[in-house]
């Protein structure tokens, strides 16, 4: 042991030139180590020689002493360091330099063996030649360059890397002044031991840092914005678009001038804080959508509320989002609790208040103008836009159908574009300041009436639309089914509108409307329309004349201002929307029209005609003939959103719990309390309109569209209703008669008093209701 | 149908048939001659049981030809099988006389038949029917609406629906393409069922009827579908199809658009044709109120006694499915009807219930007559017997008291 510390003092004490350092080296070597030094030097220098090579008695004793009396060893070392000679006096220098060394020198000092004073590390370096370092050493000071391995933190950016190099570089190369000391006074010892060096100036690398690091350190500070920075733009980048130019505008911050700044910096203060707000509230959301919704509306706010403080827009956020919550919760609790709203109250109570409603169907032969009629009388009320007109007249004329433009309001169906027909009901909203309308545009084709009777079965009025120019056509077509099918629906009241009178000829001819008038009038009171119940408009769709805008009243249309109203008026006029409240607060029963999906939030939605009682979100409902249950999770009126909906509405009802399949158009959505019995045959009291036998019939019932046959001619009744004929052979055109009706597959959802048509190879047959149901 | 051996008694009409049904349709014939009591003769797979001394027992299955006496029929309308169930009539090693067995007629196999009550004129007519080889019309019929569609193979003596297709259709909707969507998927859906009924190889006419343009549609459909597919057979197939109009997609359409022009011509169904003409004529007269034409089996009995359906225009429209009777004596009475109209020089025409003619005449009680002159007032003098047609209630029992085994003969064997 005693060697070992002997050893670590030696080779501390192997000193070049130190005089203080040679002292204590003497005192080191102890008797028998003299004695070997005097035994074994000679004959190392002998094997020296021998290769020719000189030593210092001093050199071979130290090879001696560090390779403990090995001569050979010895003998090998020294030739090698013969050739770098200079070098290993540096290290041995440098070695001695370390912290033994000043332990040692501090404890020499303390017991007072030192010679030389204590002094401060600063002072080592006093007096030191700065110029004489061997150039090929400074190489080895870049190694030795603690702050590279800082600079490779900086990672991310090679430029930035490269940037650091020169920079460091730079630093290095100026720093070469500064480490010159210790090269000459331990190059050896930073060879092997860099870290000593570093402690050995600590006290220098310490007042240099300052100098050398703010440069650095000024580098570094513009990544680390950088680095938080990445969070707010990995996760709402999308969400939040306008946070991306809250870096540039903090980049401008720093480079306006101080006059702007205020502004400027303010702002970016309120983005940055209110994105890192967000931050927060993405993981706290409920799910992405409401993030989204959160977001854009946040976007919108933006400018408010960047002028707002962080806090300020941290509680808007959390706002916005007990706002948005309700809808995207909706999945997660499938049960809808209804509100238990007593509707026939609501209604009775907002009646006031409320404008009255009307829907009404629009029917007519084909080709006699209905959709452009309805095109026309939504344009000039303002429930479409000019802008969508030119864009449809646009897309006409390409098709070579210019004249079309406005019926393509109506006519949405690529089909019906292409072809020029209306194919199914169309169903548009529009509100006057008197009445909310509902239009119902019905196909004028004869091989579209079943989609007519679906239109005619939701209608409160009729528009009966003539085109003067094609009365016959008309008379002997559809205008003649399509009247008697309304009436066959239960339709009291419709107006007529006497189209295209301007391009009769002469034009707006009072004969021409007269005779259509008459001629028209003959039929619908034949059909059993009240004369009160009837109304004439002359007008003209294409045009708009006399449609929503007034006729001039001079000129060849003096006698229409004169005599008539427009149809608006006429319509608003015929408007009532009265309904009995017993029929409200009676069972649920509304006719499915349409199956359809709503949206992505509503995937399943009915649209259709409320004909008795009322419903609210939350209610389950029964729909027959499939016997399914469903629950009401909203109910739309008009594309409003409302809580509950009472009879001879059209509404639209977003279902849940039910698969789709049990879902067609005709069925019929009721109370759930007291659904519609579904039945195979059931005693039909008819109005024949031809000649009926015992054979197969279209059974139509709003949009039922099912197949049957007249099983058995009960009975012939006279208009009293009294018993004419048991049993008769045939019923005749006009007669009236009770006839049993069986449904060939499966049953359909029917009640005492439903309105039933029969339709025989594409005419209509005859028209009644159900008396009384069987199986 | 060929006809093998016959040896029928003109006299009396004792005697047996051989024959050998080649196609399905052969086995409505075959459904329409065969009768409860016959005596009928076919190949037959029976599983014999066999326990030896020691008890094993062992089952083999024995080709053999057995005779039954007819207890019961089933006729499938969609596989066009025959099952024929009574009891063994002779005795042979695998079975005993008075066992049970269900014979079912099979395609290219002999079957011989022996009349209990003998060969009547309208089983021999059903016979010479059966076996003409001339008219062996048929075609594929799809009859649509959006939404539905209905596909039928209508041959000679039935209209066979084999697939319904029902698609919900969302209804036009401003700004959405959902109802082009779903159209197209309703054509796609359609298409696919049409060829997994029909053969390529060999692709009869094909009939597409529509009210509107769906049935030009999906002929559109199938025309793209030929050009871009890589089903060569379907080139084949489109220069067959033909496009008519029909009111709607359900099945009663159908009368409609196969008396239409474009249909007939294609379909060289005389017999079809002629009926389809009768009919019209008798509801045309009927519609007039026209004392002439007259439905239901009392009136037309009471008719043809008065002999008002005879020489000079006189035409009994009968549906086949009247003489499928249980009963022997109701079978008989129609028989002797037809006899009879046919001694006074009057024109008989069986109707096929499974045809589009026969079923118009369905809801006319299964009997139809044009008289030569107008009788009034027959329905009175035959109320008092409780004819005809009756209330909703009284129906069943006026059904047992005509002797008409309802409308249902599908499934009329089964009610004994």
């Amino acid at each position: 042991m005693h060697r070992v510390k002997n050893i670590e003092y030696d080779d501390d004490d192997l000193y070049a030139e130190d005089e203080e350092a040679d002292g204590e080296e003497e005192q080191a070597y102890t008797d028998e180590d003299r004695q070997n030094f005097d035994d074994l030097t000679p004959v190392v220098r002998a094997e020296l020689n021998e290769a020719g090579l000189q030593a210092s008695d001093r050199e071979i004793e130290e090879a001696l002493y560090y390779y403990y009396w090995d001569v050979v060893k010895s003998v090998v070392h020294l030739k090698n360091t013969r050739t770098s000679r200079p070098r290993q006096q540096q290290a041995k220098k440098e070695k001695a330099k370390s912290k033994f060394d000043q332990a040692a020198e501090r404890s020499a000092s303390k017991t007072g063996r030192s010679s030389s004073p204590p002094l401060p590390a600063a002072a080592w370096f006093d007096g030191i030649p700065w110029s004489t370092v061997p150039p090929e050493l400074e190489g080895y000071l870049i190694p030795v360059d603690p702050p590279r391995a800082r600079s490779k933190l900086l990672g991310g950016s090679s430029k930035l890397a490269k940037l650091a190099e020169e920079r460091r570089k730079k630093a290095a190369s100026s720093q070469t002044a500064q480490p010159v000391p210790d090269t000459r006074l331990s190059s050896l010892d930073r060879l092997s031991k860099p870290k000593d060096t570093k402690e050995n100036v600590l006290p220098q690398h310490m007042k240099q840092e300052p100098k050398k690091y703010p440069i650095r350190k000024k580098r570094e500070l513009t990544p680390p914005p950088k680095e938080p920075s990445p969070p707010p733009e990995e996760e709402p980048k999308e969400e939040l678009p306008n946070l991306r130019a809250s870096p540039t505008e903090f980049a401008c911050t720093l480079s306006t001038p101080t006059s702007q700044a205020a502004r400027a910096s303010s702002m970016t203060l309120g983005d940055l804080f209110g994105s890192s707000t967000n931050e927060e509230n993405t993981f706290k959301g409920p799910s992405p959508d409401d993030t989204i919704l959160r977001a854009q509306q946040h976007s919108k706010d933006n400018a408010k509320a960047t002028k707002q403080s962080a806090n300020g827009i941290a509680k808007k956020t959390e706002a916005l989002k007990l706002d948005q919550t309700p809808s995207p919760a909706t999945p997660t609790q499938p049960k809808i609790k209804s509100k238990g709203l007593d509707v026939p109250k609501l209604w009775v109570d907002g009646k006031a208040k409320r404008k009255p409603a009307a829907a009404f169907v629009v029917i007519g032969h084909v080709d006699h103008g209905k959709s452009t009629l309805m095109g026309r009388l939504l344009l000039d009320t303002g429930a479409v836009s000019q802008r969508d007109i030119d864009k449809y007249k646009k897309q006409a004329t390409e098709l070579g159908k210019a004249s079309f433009a406005l019926a393509w309001v109506m006519d949405t169906g690529s089909e019906e574009r292409e072809r020029g027909v209306t194919v199914d009901i169309a169903q548009h909203h529009f509100s006057t300041n008197k009445v909310d309308f509902t239009i119902l545009d019905a196909p004028g084709h004869r091989d579209f009436v079943p989609n007519m009777i679906g239109g005619a079965s939701m209608a409160d009025l009729a528009v009966l639309v003539v085109d003067a120019n094609q009365l016959e056509s008309g008379m002997k077509g559809q205008t003649r089914e399509h009247i008697l099918l309304a009436k066959a629906c239960g339709l009291k009241r419709i107006v007529v509108a006497v189209n295209k009178l301007d391009s009769s000829s002469p034009p707006w001819e009072e004969a021409t409307f007269k005779n259509v008038k008459d001629e028209v009038t003959k039929l619908l009171t034949a059909t059993g329309f009240a004369t009160e119940d009837i109304a004439f408009v002359p007008c003209s769709g294409l045009n708009g004349q006399n449609v929503v805008k007034p006729v001039p009243s001079n000129g060849e249309t003096g006698w229409v201002a004169s005599s008539s109203s427009t149809l608006l008026q006429e319509l608003e006029r015929s408007a009532s929307g009265n309904i009995a409240e017993a029929t409200i607060k009676a069972s649920l029963r509304m006719q499915i029209a349409d199956v359809f999906r709503g949206g992505i939030t509503n995937p399943l939605s009915v649209s259709g005609r409320i004909a008795a009682g009322n419903v609210q979100v939350g209610d389950s409902v029964v729909i027959q003939p499939s016997g399914e249950t469903a629950a009401v999770r909203g109910i739309e009126a008009n594309s409003d959103g409302v809580e509950w909906a009472v009879a001879s509405q059209l509404c639209t009802l977003h279902l849940t719990d039910i698969e789709p399949q049990h879902l067609r158009a005709g069925d019929v959505l009721c109370g759930a309390s007291k659904p519609v019995p579904v039945v195979k045959s059931f005693v039909l009291q008819i109005q024949a309109l031809e000649s009926i036998l015992p054979q197969g019939v279209d059974v139509h019932v709003g949009r039922l569209h099912a197949s049957g046959s007249i099983a058995a001619l009960i009975t012939t009744l006279d208009t009293q209703g009294e018993l004419l004929k048991k049993k008769p052979r045939v019923i005749k055109a006009g007669q009236r008669a009770n006839v049993n009706v069986t449904l060939s597959d499966g049953g359909a959802p029917l009640e005492v008093g439903d309105r039933v048509i029969l339709r025989a190879n594409g005419s209509t047959v005859a028209a009644g209701k159900v008396e009384r149901t069987g199986s | 149908m060929r006809l093998i051996k016959q040896q029928i008694e003109k006299k009396d009409g004792s005697g047996s048939a051989t024959m050998l049904p080649e196609e399905p349709e052969d086995m409505w014939h075959a459904y329409n001659l065969i009768r409860p009591n016959d005596l009928l003769r076919a190949s037959a797979i029976r599983k014999i049981v066999k326990e030896s001394a020691a008890g094993s027992r062992s089952v083999d299955r024995v080709h053999t030809n057995l005779t039954i006496r007819v207890t019961k029929l089933d006729f499938d309308t969609q596989a066009s099988q025959l099952h024929v169930s009574g009891r063994v009539a002779e005795e042979n090693k695998h079975v005993t006389l008075g066992s049970y067995h269900t014979l079912d007629l099979e395609l290219q196999r002999n079957f011989t038949l022996e009349k209990a009550e003998g060969w009547d004129s309208v089983a021999l007519d059903t016979l010479k029917e059966s076996i003409n080889q001339t008219a062996k019309a048929q075609l594929w019929a799809v009859i649509m609406q959006e939404g539905l569609a209905n596909i039928c193979l209508i041959t000679e003596h039935q209209t066979i629906l084999r697939q319904k297709v029902e698609v919900s259709l969302p209804k036009k909707r401003a700004g959405s393409s959902d109802h082009d969507k779903a159209l197209q998927k309703f054509y796609q859906t359609t298409f696919d069922s049409l060829l997994r009924q029909i053969d390529l190889a060999d692709p009869k006419p094909l009939l597409l009827a529509s009210p509107g343009f769906t049935a030009s549609s999906f002929q559109q459909y199938i025309k793209t579908q030929a050009a871009s597919g890589a089903n060569k057979q379907l080139h084949q197939l489109v220069p067959k199809i033909t496009v008519a109009h029909s009111a709607s997609a359900h099945l009663h359409s159908l009368s409609e658009v196969l008396s239409s022009s474009a249909v007939t011509s294609k379909l060289s169904d005389t017999k079809f044709a002629r009926e389809t003409q009768l009919m019209d004529r008798f509801f045309d007269l009927m519609r007039n109120d026209d004392a002439r034409a007259w439905y239901g089996p009392k009136e037309c009995e009471a008719a043809v006694e008065r002999g008002a359906v005879g020489k000079g225009g006189g035409v009994l429209l009968i549906s086949n499915a009247l003489f499928r009777s249980q009963d022997i004596n109701t079978r008989r009475r129609w028989v002797q009807l037809v006899d009879e109209v046919k001694d006074q020089g009057g024109e008989v025409r069986v109707l096929s219930s499974m045809h589009e003619s026969g079923k118009r005449l369905e809801g006319l009680g299964d009997i139809a007559a044009i008289l030569t002159y107008p009788i009034e007032n027959v329905d009175e003098e035959v109320g008092d017997m409780d004819g005809g047609i009756d209330d909703l209630e009284d129906e069943p029992d006026g059904t047992a008291v005509n002797g008409i085994e309802g409308r249902s003969e599908a499934h009329e064997d089964i009610e004994i």
